[in-house]
């Protein structure tokens, strides 16, 4: 009852954060002085097309009531014209997501496919030459800038040993569109070859984004292990007599795991900060690209939308975490 | 006995299922593929006039008149012939008959009245080169083949910009009109047009593919036409030059550093082909503001630019000297003129005779544009030496281009290119410093009496041999007047894959325009 | 001063704690003694384009860059940028968010509640993006960058001493302070402050890393200091054009951020093992 009421305060203030949100990003991007009618009107306009422009569009109107009008066409569900590409935002944003969800998934299984493992073994083993080697991968992976760490894959496996591609998503043309996952449209299709120009695609942007990750995960997890070795529990276990092996996968794994989901927002976090810049590098055609394009054209809308999906996203994300936290731990609610 | 002939029998099967498997599917198509540095994000050809994006405009669609070749020449097109009234305002055009839209439906006079209509209602990117020249409701169809433009005034460069009309099949547009919006949201998608080539696929994430269209009316195709032509967006330098070394794509822009260049000559599948093309590298000086409106702190910036080390150490000596407001290779471009050296000697002289020493200038440059940001970084450091104090802004082309028609918000100085939309001087030396320009394509806020006069009477003649004249004399005293620093002229350096021949380069066109080139399987 | 000392000496017996302590005071030595150990201290301003992407080389350790200077020592005149934007920014974040995480957490009141709102509206998307929206905003400089991080990296601060500061109502000296009616201001600087500092000063340590990759992928996309400021990230994103041939460009510089944050990094988890008793166990 207690975690219901919990899921429903943190429910209730989504709205407000979110136009609180928006309200700060609407602000720092109308100090631009870029002036977007000029923009769109192209660089060979005169003043007077300029102005026509503006009142098309509205950017003649005070700050506040611009705003307004924009809070009202977002309840309804528009999310505007990208000033850009002159398209809905809201079919923009649909295309793009799907391309960083899967960059993101792909990492996590990865990074936890390998990080809670190695974790595990680092617990176990503590302090032996293993421990300390991945000791120094986690500070480093923490360290390295993602963005210079791609440009070195890119420069060592596509320059100059010609192992993978350099950028993109996929050569040309992905598979036809059912969920715009594209490894899981190239399955569905029985593409074979464009499922491997998928995965060969992905192969740098999700090692490059793997790496703080990882990082994250086999610290906690190493910390979650050690916390249940040394715990009372595993102690009794102990004393009982019933191998070390059973003990290890049976209940400190499950400790570990635990660790794990609870960092899954953090990690999430990570995730989309690093794709802001990783998509950048790669071309990914993600929202970290959407979000770095959209800003650096003025694109005001582009830039409101972005911001409002990734809240809402961020947000819901991190209530599920603290959830599902709350449900598999069974210490109680966090 | 039986046994073995089935044996042979089964094996000899099985070795042709192999065989079949196997083999290489015959390629009946040809395929170019072409990787562009900038997104294909809109295929609406009354809405784009950038280079970027022109190969949608120049395979799709077709204009009255169109640019070919090197140096530019003017062609009729869709329209057969023309004749120009006495007072220079009425141009009548005679359309070709039998000329097929993609689906089929013929080309007629009314469909060039409503793509004119469209460019003026829509307020597209190329709506300022018409703004001027033509009222909505004036433009009229005399018969199925016969348009007349009835313009405000005698203009000189009327036919320059007339192939910037791209012809649109106006039923098919009307019948995807959606509260009257001109069919402006479907022909961001989908074309409707009368090109070499017919729309296939289009993402504007990804690109576009087209396929040849057969019924064009212009059969003069290159010797080995390409069937399929797809333009991709690949914004990553490396990843098109990898690319291309890998036989992914067959072409790529033609303004790739140097570097790269070399890389490419270097490799076997790959040639590059050269051309002078019209686009020039120059810095704005913004002439109304102080210290740029007294002539002796321009040329004193003038001799302050270090023209050889740029030119020919930066860009390893890829592109020409180009000294006057006007690419070298057009008409009207004065001849034999030398122009300012890096000489730190005169610069100082200029700025000692100066009122006052110069305050701290703002360079401007493009931010992403490596060669405005080395140009602003080696003015800043000759600058220095000469004892004046500058600092660098360098911005986004969205913010630039805003910034550019604003008097107060324009930087002192702002390196960048002027490209071709009309192959015609007045699309440099006549827009950049016109003193009716000013706040529009006049961003140097420059206003010569003498100079906007002859830039004035240019426009009104048609004589080429008077303009010429004009842009001559124009350009020579801009340049004496230090009214910009004038650094080069691009040259075009376009990689093809050797299965590619007959690429016909023309600077509005940039060697983008697939139906003269041919291509090996 | 006998708990520094104490600090001190726990902090020379952990040997990777050590070494990341080496290695933030090479950074702010580089940074100090940057125009003496240059071998081409004028290269920051001034550029030779006959000697450009020159390989490294004895004149040139690291080589040079698209303008014809010296890579090395450009890279030390960016440890000064890194410094000053790395200090200043989370200085300044530290020093907004603590005075209003206290005060929230102290008061528990509706101003608090609101900023603590405000503070998880900041928090709703990950810094670097509303980084880039202000930066891109206000225009390329150094300010704008330490302003765009400061501004975005205060309600974390905040967030995390109103937590510290409500666990701390919570205990029992607090309460008797209460009780004996010491005043709030007091007890807020005298009695909680000193408890919580050390978990601020951990994360104070490691925040200066994360911050500096920050500021360097701001520089990266052109958001940071303009040309030809010496900026790490914009040093990276210039080398791009001239790759692979030109490695030692791209290299370069990354390393050096490497090295920076590696060494905050390690310093931070020296110090927390040795201030915070919660994570002690985990050493023995």
């Amino acid at each position: 009852m207690r975690t219901l009421v919990v899921i429903l305060r943190r429910l209730i203030w989504v709205v407000p954060t979110l136009l609180g949100l928006l309200a700060i990003v609407f602000t720092v991007s109308h100090i631009i002085p870029a002036d977007p009618a000029a923009t769109l009107a192209g660089e060979n306009a005169t003043k007077a097309q300029i102005e026509a422009i503006r009142k098309q569009y509205g950017f003649d109107q005070p700050l506040p009531v611009q705003f307004l009008r924009y809070v009202q066409k977002v309840a309804t569900g528009d999310l505007g014209i990208s000033l850009y590409t002159q398209r809905p935002i809201s079919e923009d944003l649909i295309t793009r997501v799907p391309a960083t969800l899967e960059l993101a998934v792909v990492t996590i299984l990865v990074a936890a496919g390998l990080g809670v493992p190695l974790g595990v073994i680092a617990a176990v083993r503590r302090n032996s030459l293993l421990d300390h080697a991945l000791r120094i991968f986690t500070v480093s992976g923490l360290a390295i800038a993602s963005f210079w760490l791609a440009i070195l894959f890119q420069l060592l496996f596509a320059m100059k040993l010609g192992l993978t591609p350099l950028q993109g998503r996929v050569s040309g043309w992905g598979p036809s569109h059912v969920t715009g996952f594209f490894l899981i449209d190239a399955v569905i299709n029985g593409d074979w070859r464009v499922l491997g120009n998928v995965a060969a695609h992905l192969v740098l942007p999700v090692l490059t984004l793997s790496f703080p990750a990882m990082a994250t995960i086999v610290r906690f997890t190493r910390a979650g292990v050690l916390d249940a070795i040394n715990s009372n529990y595993v102690l009794y276990e102990q004393a009982m007599g019933l191998p070390r092996r059973v003990i290890i996968w049976k209940y400190v794994l499950r400790n570990a795991l635990i660790g794990t989901v609870t960092q899954i927002g953090l990690i999430f976090g990570i995730l989309l900060a690093g794709a802001v810049v990783v998509e950048s590098v790669f071309d990914w055609p993600g929202l970290g690209l959407y979000a770095v394009n959209a800003i650096l054209r003025s694109d005001y809308n582009a830039i409101m939308g972005f911001t409002l999906i990734t809240g809402a996203v961020f947000i819901l994300v991190n209530l599920i975490v603290d959830i599902v936290h709350g449900l598999i731990d069974p210490r109680g609610g966090g | 006995m039986a046994h073995l002939s089935r044996l042979v029998a089964s094996a000899l099967m099985g070795l042709a299922i192999a065989t079949w498997i196997a083999a290489p599917p015959v390629l009946a198509q040809t395929r170019f593929v072409f990787a562009n540095a900038s997104p294909y994000d809109t295929l609406d050809p009354h809405k784009i006039l950038d280079v970027g994006r022109v190969a949608s405009r120049i395979n799709l669609y077709d204009g009255l008149l169109r640019w070919l070749d090197n140096p530019a020449k003017l062609e009729p097109w869709l329209a057969e012939s023309y004749t120009v009234s006495e007072d220079g305002k009425t141009y009548t055009f005679k359309l070709r008959k039998g000329a097929k839209f993609h689906d089929g439906s013929e080309i007629k006079a009314s469909d060039v009245v409503y793509s004119m209509e469209r460019i003026l209602a829509q307020k597209g990117q190329s709506y300022p080169l018409f703004a001027d020249l033509v009222t909505p409701g004036s433009t009229k169809a005399l018969d199925d083949y016969t348009v007349q433009f009835n313009l405000t005034k005698a203009s000189a460069i009327f036919l320059a910009v007339v192939p910037e009309v791209h012809v649109l099949n106006a039923a098919l547009v009307k019948k995807n009109e959606k509260d009257g919006d001109w069919g402006a949201a479907w022909l961001s998608k989908n074309e409707a047009g009368s090109g070499s080539y017919m729309l296939d696929r289009y993402d504007p994430a990804i690109g576009f593919t087209a396929k040849r269209f057969k019924d064009h009316w212009n059969k003069q195709w290159g010797t080995k036409p390409i069937d399929e032509i797809e333009f991709r967006t690949v914004i990553e330098l490396n990843s098109r030059v990898l690319g291309l070394l890998k036989g992914d794509f067959h072409g790529t822009d033609g303004y790739l550093p140097q570097d790269q260049i070399k890389r490419l000559r270097e490799a076997p599948n790959i040639y590059v082909a050269e051309a002078e093309s019209m686009r020039i590298f120059y810095a704005i000086i913004h002439s109304g503001r102080e210290p740029m409106n007294d002539i002796n702190f321009r040329k004193a910036l003038s001799y302050a630019f270090d023209y050889d080390g740029f030119n020919k150490n930066i860009l390893s000596d890829s592109v020409a000297r180009n000294p006057v407001p006007l690419p070298n290779n057009i008409w009207g471009a004065p001849k034999g003129v030398k122009g300012y050296t890096y000489d730190l000697d005169k610069a100082k002289e200029y700025l000692a005779k100066m009122k006052a020493p110069p305050r701290e200038i703002t360079i401007g440059a493009l931010a992403g544009y490596q060669q405005t940001e080395q140009a602003a970084a080696l003015l800043q450091a000759s600058l220095a030496k000469i004892g004046v104090k500058s600092k660098i802004l360098a911005e986004p082309w969205s913010v630039v281009s805003a910034k550019m028609r604003n008097e107060q918000q324009m930087p002192d100085l702002l390196f960048l290119w002027k490209s071709t939309y009309y192959a015609d001087p007045n699309n440099w030396v006549g827009e950049m410093y016109a003193c009716d320009q000013i706040g529009q394509r006049n961003n140097s806020w420059y206003c010569n009496k003498e100079v906007d006069k002859l830039l004035v009477e240019a426009l009104q003649t048609t004589d080429q041999a008077k303009r010429a004249a004009n842009y001559e004399k124009a350009a020579t005293m801009v340049m004496e007047d230090a009214g910009g620093i004038f650094i080069y002229n691009t040259k075009w350096f376009g990689p093809f894959n050797k299965k590619v021949t007959g690429i016909r380069f023309c600077p509005i066109g940039d060697g983008q325009e697939m139906r003269w080139a041919s291509m090996e399987k | 001063m006998q708990t520094a000392f104490y600090l001190f000496r726990r902090l020379a017996s952990d040997r990777t704690a050590l070494f990341g302590a080496c290695l933030v005071l090479l950074l702010i030595l580089t940074a100090i003694l940057a125009p003496w150990l240059a071998t081409h201290p004028n290269d920051v301003a001034e550029f030779h384009p006959a000697e450009r992407l020159k390989p490294p080389s004895a004149a040139h350790f690291f080589g040079t860059d698209r303008m014809g200077s010296d890579v090395y020592s450009r890279l030390l005149f960016g440890a000064r940028i890194t410094i000053t934007i790395a200090v200043i920014a989370v200085g300044t974040a530290v020093l907004i968010g603590v005075p209003i995480g206290l005060v929230a957490g102290y008061y528990r009141n509706w101003v608090g509640d609101l900023l603590m709102r405000i503070s998880d509206i900041f928090l709703a998307v990950p810094q670097i993006v509303l980084a880039i929206a202000i930066a891109q905003s206000l225009g390329p400089s150094i300010e704008n960058v330490i302003l765009a991080l400061s501004l975005t990296y205060w309600p974390f601060w905040a967030r995390l001493v109103y937590a510290e500061t409500t666990r701390a109502m919570n205990e029992t000296y607090v309460e008797a302070a209460i009780a004996l009616g010491v005043p709030a201001p007091r007890i807020m600087l005298l009695h909680i402050l000193p408890n919580i500092s050390s978990s601020i000063i951990v994360r104070t340590t490691i925040g200066m890393g994360g911050t500096i990759l920050t500021a360097a992928a701001l520089g990266f996309l052109g958001l940071g200091p303009p040309p030809p400021t010496p900026e790490w990230g914009r040093t990276i994103a210039e080398s791009r054009e001239f790759l692979p041939d030109a490695w030692w460009y791209a290299t370069a510089p990354g390393v050096a951020i490497f090295l920076v944050v590696m060494g905050f990094n390690l310093l931070g988890d020296g110090l927390r093992d040795i201030l915070d008793p919660r994570t002690r166990r985990e050493r023995e």
